[in-house]
């Protein structure tokens, strides 16, 4: 038993020794990137980058900068961070998509610290406004989607509807004409308004009937005229059984694939829609238009950006700090130069974020054009609130709330007041 | 299973041969009432803008009249109509009225037995297999009335076969080919379903005809189970066994079995989804239960994604882990077993409240543990933090074991020159093993299985344990359910195989069970 | 009568030394975090500030979903903790009779268990998918159902599956809790009460139960914490939609603290937990253990 023990403890000497020996005039940069595709592990750690890998070429490229990077699925990213935070053990370099709460809280380098003068021109001037809080630029985006409205064309056809729907009272006909002709076997519409998405069901309606998160001002008003309108339309579909049954528990992935198997007529979906219809193996004939609005409002195309920013670092020498954000910057620079960033981008079929890539993205793929005139005319959520989170959260709960009978005036104006307390 | 006293054995033996013959007459007998009705919509027209009673309703309704006509071959000819509302989005309202003409027919046993459909196989072996049970009950030889229980319980369960077998015909051979979710030639299945249900008459209309059919299965059908039971108690009572001891044997088996097959379902789907293509793994409809294709690429695929090396993490993790958890366990459930001391209830107490916190909530605490030891993104550092969260299984189910044997061999062993350790060692620990097993099985499978604390420990890939290597499989925009799966399925079988060479201790302990008193 | 003597008074506590220790370092010590933590502030982003009293358990309770919530979880862990000790019991006297294929049957028990709570629950929200579940594949194709079924139609029947997932991983672990117990079972008891007459019933009242009562305290104190701490399923299958009304205590409190950006409140309320699992498992414990020691 003793030997045992002992044995233990040379073992646990051993490996922590092991695990923690690391060379000291090298500048390590602790990174987080979030799990976008199936390939996106092996495009940084693995040999998904013809053979090699992002941290491996970088490392090469950079000697003195060494790469800790994690790669985390969506599902925990959030955990993970947080609790990095509450033991202040902060990363250099986090990717994900929200930025504001840790801005507010003075957590991150403004961009302007750490990002090359050259680099910080190439992205597109919309984008790096939405990560503007109090006139600072906190983070820079790393790449986008936009939404679009998807129609089943044979479907639309065989029912008897002529064209796409734009408005909704057209979205309400073609609807019913779907369920009349197909019984009830094919669902006209998808709505997902899970706790993963369903705050983008809310902006699809909100959005076009003049209603949104925020006004002109930026001061939230979530519980406008517009926006009950807008909840009580989307639910209305579900309740005269327009819809997918179980909205509040069928994700966007389940509907993606309903679509791409001819169970869905039409849907609003990302950019990468065509991509996984294409990969589930099923031939379907479909295309996209407009969000559908309701009459008087304009219809507004829905975008989606993710970040990258850098976190502040206690306790560093001027010098140190200034060598830190030189390894930050020649981070970025890598890996915003067009050999990679391309290969990045369109490895899980998103937007790109900088003018640099685009030439190369449209010669590839011609449809790119046309979703990057999307995405400049795209409307995005509000994410430089600090608040956003908790609205995030609680439109969801409304609109499932809704869903099960709730009053979506009184859930509305609930949920303002506690945001203006 | 108990034979029964020479007296009775007599009785025992006539009231059998009534029972077999009475079941086997009911069985006769049923299969001359009608065990599935059809209702077939021979017609079917859909008049829109049409408002009950006017003038387009009146020309309809006489035009639906003189088309079913024809249709009277078929026998009585039901007719009905029904009317669908609706407003308009610009405020006006439609009406739309349904004229239906439906004919009904009984389908009974005989008939479905002559008419060649899979379902009519089922029910002649049903029959061949009651009259086998019943005549193989009467040679005197107890082979052939082993062979005759048998049959009795594969006639009981054609039944349901039965009545699987036709709804599978018309849904899925028939069903899916005329709704054109599947392409095959089925004139053979269409020609035999037309003889049996419009006595070949259907002709070139069979198609329409069967895609407006409904069926239901009859009371009677399922009456069919009380002399199929029955039949299996008289071959059961002709052998002089007694009927209660042999039923519940029975029903042992049919517990077991149906435990079985529910718990093995989810590992079937695995399987089946495992090597299936990702546009298969959503087959919306229902084509296959098996795969078309056998995808065994999938397990190559998964395993040039790492998680065999993840598979190897979590196996070591859980060996260190289950090691250092017995090696702190039996010694304090020893202590807590044998020796009296102050504090004994305190130290159950602690042990218990250690395990009240969900592991989600202690992350933040455990990471900054690890930090501040070095240890974290190690796997050493798991293998610590799983022993330390199941301690209190461990000690708690080895000092019940350990208090439920005895202490006289230790304290001979003691006498005899043995130290305390050698006692434990070379006494007590054999005697115990069952619970020592039963710990070893929980500690690793918790280990095994743990999720949450390895996410935010581990970082580097190289290290990552199964339960976090495959969440590479659910990322932003789809879930790869076939490499979810295949994994999952690895994962699953180094814990079995485990168990496969540990159950024979826990069968053993049951024979050692004896010595203690 | 079954203790050993010991010289020294300090000697039992070496024993319990390496454990004691083992579970103070990797468990007490990040509960005493979690316990500082709920009376500090700590900010949307994580960054913990100063203490601050009760403030945390103020929210807590004031949150709107926290009756919901408290309901749900105590109807989860009665009828998961409830129904798995039964039909455990069950299968564990099934599988300590001797029969044909019992060594087959006790590994194929054991299944639920060796897989991981997220991939079971994973599978099992596969199955129960109305437009492409396997359970619907599997029905029509056997000729069960004529037409597919939509399986989780309303949030109550969504969170019954729950408990049904619940029940199903739980199983085994009772099974085998209850097997060990039973094998340790001597069997001249049995052979006694045959030969004075006693039926099956009687047999179970008077031999088993009682001599199975220290295994099943076991397993039920334990199920009560694990069941009560157990996130994946409900959090893989409905994640708490509609609106709360599926979560149990710790998904809600998973939810508040890493999406609502509520951190405070969300440790206070597993403090809360930590409370309640105090007095339930306590109580349970200090009854059966009474009972225990009179045997």
């Amino acid at each position: 038993m003793k030997k045992l023990f002992a044995l233990l403890l040379a073992l646990m000497m051993a490996l922590s020794c092991a695990a923690f020996a690391a060379a000291e005039d090298e500048i390590t940069l602790d990174v987080i990137i979030c799990q976008y595709g199936p390939n996106t592990e092996n495009w940084f750690l693995g040999t998904g980058m013809d053979g090699t890998n992002f941290v491996a070429k970088f490392e090469a490229e950079n000697p003195g900068i060494k790469l800790n990077l994690d790669v985390v699925s969506w599902n925990d990213v959030y955990q993970e961070v947080s609790t990095r935070i509450e033991n202040k053990r902060f990363p250099d370099i986090l990717n994900i998509d929200v930025f504001a709460d840790y801005a507010a809280e003075g957590l991150l380098m403004p961009v302007s610290e750490y990002c090359p003068e050259e680099l910080y021109k190439d992205f597109f001037p919309q984008f790096i406004e939405q990560s503007v809080m109090d006139g600072t630029v906190w983070a820079v985006p790393d790449l986008a989607s936009a939404r679009a409205l998807y129609y089943n064309v044979d479907m639309l056809k065989e029912a008897g509807v002529e064209k796409a729907p734009e408005t909704w009272a057209e979205l309400e006909d073609a609807c019913q004409a779907i369920l009349d002709y197909y019984g009830g076997e094919i669902y006209p519409w998808g709505v997902d308004m899970t706790t993963d998405e369903g705050q983008a069901a809310f902006a699809y309606y909100a959005w076009g009937n003049n209603g949104g998160f925020v006004d002109e001002e930026g001061n939230w008003t979530v519980n406008s005229d517009a926006n009950v309108e807008s909840v009580k339309f989307s639910v209305g579909l579900v309740n005269k059984g327009f819809t997918n049954p179980n909205p509040a528990t069928q994700t966007r992935y389940d509907l993606q694939d309903m679509f791409a198997a001819g169970k869905i007529a039409m849907m609003i979906a990302p950019n990468q829609l065509p991509t996984i219809v294409k990969n589930s193996g099923n031939e379907i004939n479909f295309a996209t238009a407009d969000i559908p609005h309701n009459e008087g409002a304009g219809s507004a195309s829905v975008g989606i950006m993710d970040r990258i920013m850098a976190f502040k670092k206690d306790g560093l020498t001027e010098e140190e700090n200034a060598k830190r954000n030189e390894a930050i910057g020649k981070f970025l620079t890598f890996f915003y130069r067009p050999e990679n960033y391309v290969g990045w981008v369109s490895m899980e079929d998103f937007l790109p974020a900088v003018n640099s890539a685009v030439a190369a993205l449209v010669q590839a793929n011609p449809s790119f054009e046309a979703w990057l005139n999307v995405l400049a005319n795209a409307k995005f959520y509000p994410t430089a609130k600090p608040e956003w989170n908790s609205v995030k959260q609680g439109v969801i709960n409304v609109e499932q709330n809704a869903l099960i009978g709730g009053d979506v005036k009184a859930l509305l104006d609930e949920l303002q007041a506690s945001l203006t307390k | 299973m108990k034979k029964l006293s020479p007296d009775r054995q007599a009785s025992s033996l006539r009231n059998g041969r009534i029972l077999i013959l009475v079941s086997l007459l009911l069985i006769v007998l049923l299969f001359c009432l009608p065990l599935f009705e059809t209702t077939t919509a021979v017609y079917t027209k859909k008049s829109p803008n049409t408002f009950v009673g006017d003038e387009k309703y009146q020309t309809v309704k006489a035009e639906v009249e003189a088309a079913v006509a024809d249709y009277r071959e078929f026998g009585d000819v039901e007719l009905g109509e029904s009317v669908t509302l609706r407003d308009k989005s610009d405020g006006t309202q439609s009406s739309m009225v349904t004229f239906t003409a439906s004919t009904r027919s009984h389908l009974n046993g005989w008939k479905l037995v002559l008419s060649g459909l899979p379902s009519g196989t089922v029910l002649s072996l049903l029959f061949i297999f009651a009259v086998l049970a019943a005549g193989l009950s009467f040679i005197p030889r107890k082979g052939a009335q082993a062979c005759a229980v048998a049959f009795g319980i594969l006639a009981l369960i054609l039944v349901p076969a039965f009545s699987m077998t036709f709804t599978r015909f018309f849904t899925r051979t028939i069903g899916t080919v005329l709704s054109g979710a599947r392409q095959a030639d089925i004139t053979g299945e269409l020609a035999l379903a037309d003889k049996l249900l419009y006595g070949g008459q259907g002709g070139d209309r069979i198609s329409a005809l069967l895609s407006g059919m409904s069926f239901s299965s009859t009371p009677w059908l399922w009456l069919l189970l009380i002399p199929a039971f029955g039949l299996i108690c008289g071959t059961v009572m002709v052998q002089n066994i007694e009927l209660s001891s042999a039923l519940s044997r029975g029903f042992l088996y049919a517990f077991v079995i149906a435990l079985c097959v529910l718990i093995l379902y989810p590992y079937y789907v695995m399987f089946i989804t495992a090597v299936r293509t990702p546009a298969e793994t959503n087959d919306m409809h229902f084509l296959h239960m098996l795969p078309v294709n056998w995808m065994w690429g999938n397990f190559g695929d998964i395993v040039r994604r790492n998680v065999l090396t993840y598979l190897g993490n979590s196996l070591l993790l859980s060996i260190g882990a289950t090691v250092i958890s017995l090696l702190c366990g039996i010694p304090a459930a020893y202590a807590m077993a044998r020796m009296k001391f102050r504090g004994r209830r305190a130290f159950l107490g602690f042990v218990i409240m250690s395990q009240m916190f969900s592991p989600v909530v202690l992350l933040v605490g455990i990471s900054r543990l690890m930090i501040g030891l070095k240890l974290n993104d190690s796997v050493l550092g798991l293998m610590l933090i799983n022993a330390a969260f199941n301690q209190a299984f461990a000690i708690w189910l080895l000092r019940g074991t350990f208090v439920s044997i005895s202490s006289e061999m230790e304290q001979a062993a003691c006498i005899d020159g043995c130290s305390v350790v050698g006692a434990l060692i070379r006494v007590l620990l054999p005697m115990a093993a069952p619970g020592i097993v039963t710990t070893l099985i929980f500690v690793f499978i918790n280990s095994w299985n743990e999720y949450t604390i390895s996410t935010v420990l581990i970082s580097t890939p190289a290290r990552k344990p199964i339960t976090v290597g495959i969440t590479q499989f659910s990322s932003f925009n789809m879930i790869e359910w076939h490499y979810l799966f295949a994994s999952a399925l690895l994962a699953t079988i180094p814990v079995v195989i485990l168990f496969m060479f540990i159950e024979k201790h826990l069968v053993s302990g049951l024979t050692s069970g004896g010595v203690k008193g | 009568m079954n203790e050993i003597l010991v010289r020294k008074k300090w000697v039992p506590y070496l024993w319990l030394l390496p454990s004691i220790i083992l579970m103070s370092v990797f468990v007490v010590f990040p509960i005493m975090i979690v316990f500082k933590l709920a009376f500090s502030e700590i900010s949307r982003a994580g960054v913990v500030g100063g203490f601050i009293g009760f403030d945390n358990f103020v929210a807590a309770f004031n949150d709107k979903a926290f009756g919901t919530v408290m309901l749900n979880t105590l109807v989860w862990v009665v009828s998961v903790v409830g129904l798995s000790t039964l039909f455990g019991f069950i299968v564990a006297m099934a599988l300590n009779t001797e029969f044909f294929g019992r060594k087959v049957a006790r590994s194929i028990v054991v299944f639920p268990w060796a897989t991981s709570l997220v991939i079971q629950a994973s599978v099992w929200n596969y199955i129960i998918k109305y437009e492409y579940g396997n359970l619907n594949n599997v029905l029509l194709n056997l000729g069960i159902l004529k037409n597919a079924v939509n399986w989780r139609l309303t949030y109550q029947i969504e969170f019954a599956w729950e408990c049904g997932v619940g029940i199903f991983v739980t199983i085994p672990f009772v099974t085998f809790c209850v097997l060990s117990g039973l094998q340790s079972i001597d069997a001249a008891y049995y052979e006694a009460a045959t030969v004075d007459g006693a039926g099956f019933w009687k047999k179970l009242r008077h031999i088993t139960l009682p001599l199975v009562r220290p295994s099943l305290t076991v397993s039920t104190v334990l199920n009560i914490i694990y069941v009560f701490n157990s996130f994946p399923i409900v959090y893989t299958i409905t994640k708490g939609a509609p609106a709360n009304k599926t979560d149990t205590m710790v998904t809600l409190l998973y939810m508040r603290a890493f999406y609502d950006q509520q951190k405070g409140p969300a440790t206070a309320m597993s403090v809360i937990g930590f409370v309640i699992l105090c007095i339930a498992a306590g109580a349970y414990m200090m009854l059966s253990m009474r009972k225990e020691d009179e045997l």
